[in-house]
């Protein structure tokens, strides 16, 4: 299985897929490549809850500061802490070792209705 | 309607990464920000700076007419030399900042950003009636290349380029494999280089040779992504970030560019003087983020509880690893070297120190 068959996308970049109960959650390899050198990232803790839509973690790279945003709502189980000293691994590879968190799913069957799989993903943003 | 250089075909085949910078379609980077900006600190890189303006000014009065529109002294600039100034207005403020090269007797050739060209261009026509002078814009007729690195004077050599006796800041007119240009020892990165300027027929031709003489060099092409951390690193102001119509050279740090003798007049002297004299209620300080943070243009910035300022450029550092920025601060005895303030990014204060600028140490210059 590869993340690229599994996941589900949002217009937004981020990417979700299901393992298991919950929930991997990172960007998307089109964002990270269209972003260039990352250099800073700020994740949340374990524990934290967020809505779909809201921000839960901001990437920077040399050129400039962005947000990452909730593809669905959850409850932050696990933290990809190892990303945070070393951001600029999530330029190899954004995927098997650059995800960013794991949640516990707390949203409803809607919170899906507008993410894409890969393929419709990359149509749309290109 | 955006505009494309010469060089645009030649960016797209390398795999640049193309971004719309002040009208221009322009690459902002080829491979990596961090990896362009450490081969032009290493080796060499090649720029392509086509949207920057041209401006020729010549005619019997052109020493006199731009003497009264910048605060250098232009009537004690030598031929083939070259000065950094600032276009200032009324007061004092900046419409733009410019190299301005004498290449002829009352023969003037002006490098100015490519944001910047229109209103530049209206402001020499205001303040030169009375003048004898002929402005020409020729921005659209030239390419403009910059070879910036340790090893650039190595790569000019090779392309049968004699740099005996030019110095930096200094102009000739050369020829590299046949092409007619001229080549000033000029930049915006900190580093040893020089700037092209040749037809835009030439261009493509030129790009290529240098590209391929530069590569025992290991000559990368650099994006606009790289020249902006490259010339933050060396405290090199940027118009728009840094620099604007309601801000100063004696506020930006740039005294060291405004003589204090010249007895001609120009726009917002008497406001100029006055700060020289009494001082500055705002100024440009160097930041230094004490933790992973970078300070972007725009962020707020305070001290003791109280915002004093705000930042114009910030990124982080390739050479240092660290997060530098340029900011505006009320010039309060404290803001100097050492002290910490703080930066407000994302609802949050952080720690950042006050450093002496340029943010690495100066380079190899001739």
């Amino acid at each position: 299985m590869s993340f690229k068959d599994e996941m589900l996308c949002s217009k937004s970049h981020e990417y979700v897929v299901k393992q298991g109960d919950n929930y991997v959650i990172g960007l998307t390899d089109y964002a990270v490549e269209q972003l260039g050198d990352i250099v800073f990232l700020e994740l949340p803790s374990a524990g934290d809850s967020f809505n779909k839509g809201e921000t839960f973690a901001n990437v920077e790279s040399v050129k400039a500061a962005s947000e990452i945003y909730m593809p669905i709502s959850g409850e932050i189980i696990e933290v990809n802490d190892s990303l945070v000293d070393a951001p600029e691994k999530l330029n190899q590879d954004c995927y098997e070792n650059g995800w960013l968190v794991k949640v516990k799913f707390s949203g409803n069957d809607d919170d899906f209705g507008d993410l894409l799989n890969y393929e419709d993903y990359k149509k749309e943003v290109e | 309607m955006v505009k494309e250089t010469y060089l645009h075909d030649e960016h797209v085949k390398l795999g640049a990464k193309m971004v719309d910078f002040a009208g221009w379609h322009m690459p902002v980077q080829y491979s990596s920000i961090i990896e362009e900006h450490k081969t032009v600190r290493e080796n060499a890189g090649l720029f392509d700076v086509s949207h920057m303006g041209e401006v020729f000014v010549s005619g019997f009065d052109a020493t006199e007419f731009l003497n009264s529109i910048v605060p250098q002294n232009i009537d004690k600039l030598d031929y083939e030399k070259a000065v950094y100034c600032q276009l200032t207005n009324k007061n004092g403020g900046l419409v733009d900042d410019l190299i301005i090269y004498k290449i002829g007797i009352e023969q003037y050739l002006i490098i100015c950003n490519a944001s910047r060209v229109e209103d530049d261009l209206n402001w020499f026509s205001i303040n030169s009636n009375g003048y004898d002078v002929k402005i020409d814009n020729q921005s659209h007729n030239y390419s403009l290349l910059a070879l910036q690195g340790p090893k650039a004077v190595n790569i000019m050599k090779k392309l049968g380029y004699t740099i005996e006796g030019q110095k930096s800041f200094t102009i000739k007119s050369g020829k590299i494999a046949g092409i007619k240009m001229l080549i000033s020892r000029t930049g915006y990165t900190g580093e040893d280089g020089f700037e092209l300027l040749i037809e835009n027929r030439y261009a493509s031709e030129l790009w290529n040779k240098i590209l391929e003489s530069g590569e025992e060099f290991g000559i990368k092409p650099i994006g606009l992504g790289a020249r902006d951390t490259l010339r933050l690193e060396a405290s090199l102001h940027l118009y728009g970030n840094d620099l604007d119509e309601n801000t100063t050279p004696i506020e930006a740090g740039l005294s060291w560019s405004v003589p204090k003798d010249k007895t001609i007049n120009y726009n917002g002297k008497d406001v100029i003087f006055n700060q020289i004299k009494n001082g500055v209620d705002k100024k440009l300080i160097g930041l230094v983020m004490e933790d992973k943070n970078i300070a972007r243009h725009g962020y707020e910035v305070y001290f003791n509880d109280e915002k004093i300022g705000v930042v114009t450029s910030g990124c982080v550092s390739p050479t240092t690893g660290k997060n530098i920025a340029l900011a505006y601060v009320k010039n309060l005895e404290q803001m100097k070297p050492d002290t910490i303030i703080q930066v407000m990014i994302r609802e949050k204060l952080h720690n950042a120190k006050i450093v002496k600028r340029p943010f690495i140490e100066k380079r190899n210059r001739v």
